[in-house]
């Protein structure tokens, strides 16, 4: 148990770097590259979710979880 | 990252915009006809300067608005095809507004993105309508969280998520950022930013 608190901790410290890191590239970049970039990604995301087969009851049920 | 500040006001020029963004964009346009306040806080408003993550609901805080108001509001959304997901009962949905809670609005036939709509509720909600930031993002408009606020209350939200958006924002505006507020704010919320490098 306290490895794996150790290994979440690692884990989480990478992901902090890494968001310094991408914001450190997104500052030095002009808006037309980070943000094709990004829309990128969430327009795939968008598009994927129209796969989510949930109702809007069913997905509130999940959401109250 | 090409920002201009001038007061309340943060422009971003040739941001190339998602379908998140037009799909906040499309529905702010809808409050601001029926001239209701509002202020968007939580997630997006990381995502909005670059964050590269998805996200299922952006948070809008409203003014209180009148039950008759109310009902404006969701002949309005409904003819713009939109929906509520909680319930197609204007009087419930107005219900759950004034106990607090959140009503979730989405485009016909899907669930996300989904808008989850609030009435101004805390001290926090309303200073941050009070002083909301104009941002306009290639001449169009939206209004946002103060930075000082929102990187606060990441931080006494405190999940993984919340405080890679927290590190993102302080970076990001680090060099604009009022740190009295942001230490006023930290303190209110009984948060410390310096573990994340933060303040």
């Amino acid at each position: 148990m306290v490895l794996d608190n150790l290994e979440r901790e690692r884990n989480f410290a990478q992901r902090l770097e890494f968001t310094r890191f991408y914001a450190r590239w997104v500052r030095a970049v002009p808006n037309e590259v980070w943000s094709k970039q990004q829309a990128m990604l969430i327009d795939s995301l968008i598009e994927n979710a129209k796969n989510l087969m949930l109702s809007a009851e069913e997905y509130l049920k999940l959401k109250r979880r | 990252m090409n920002l201009e500040f001038e007061g309340n006001e943060i422009r971003m020029k040739n941001k190339i915009l998602t379908r998140l963004d037009k799909f906040i964009f499309n529905f702010i346009r809808i409050l601001e006809a029926l001239d209701i306040d509002y202020v968007i806080v939580g997630g997006y408003v990381s995502i909005l300067f670059g964050r590269s993550r998805g996200t299922e609901d952006i948070d809008i805080l409203v003014s209180f608005i009148t039950n008759d108001k109310f009902k404006n509001l969701y002949e309005k959304i409904m003819e713009e095809n939109y929906y509520f997901l909680n319930s197609d009962n204007p009087a419930t949905l107005y219900e759950m507004l004034n106990e607090g809670l959140a009503v979730r609005i989405a485009e016909i036939d899907t669930v996300i993105p989904n808008i989850e709509l609030k009435f101004v509720k805390n001290e926090f909600d309303k200073f941050s309508l009070r002083n909301r930031l104009r941002v306009v993002i290639n001449g169009e408009v939206m209004y946002i969280s103060p930075i000082e606020v929102q990187i606060a209350y990441k931080l006494y939200l405190g999940n993984d998520k919340d405080i890679e958006d927290a590190v993102y924002l302080w970076e990001i505006f680090r060099d604009y950022i009022d740190r009295e507020k942001l230490s006023e704010f930290m303190k209110k919320m009984n948060v410390d930013g310096e573990a994340y490098g933060i303040g």
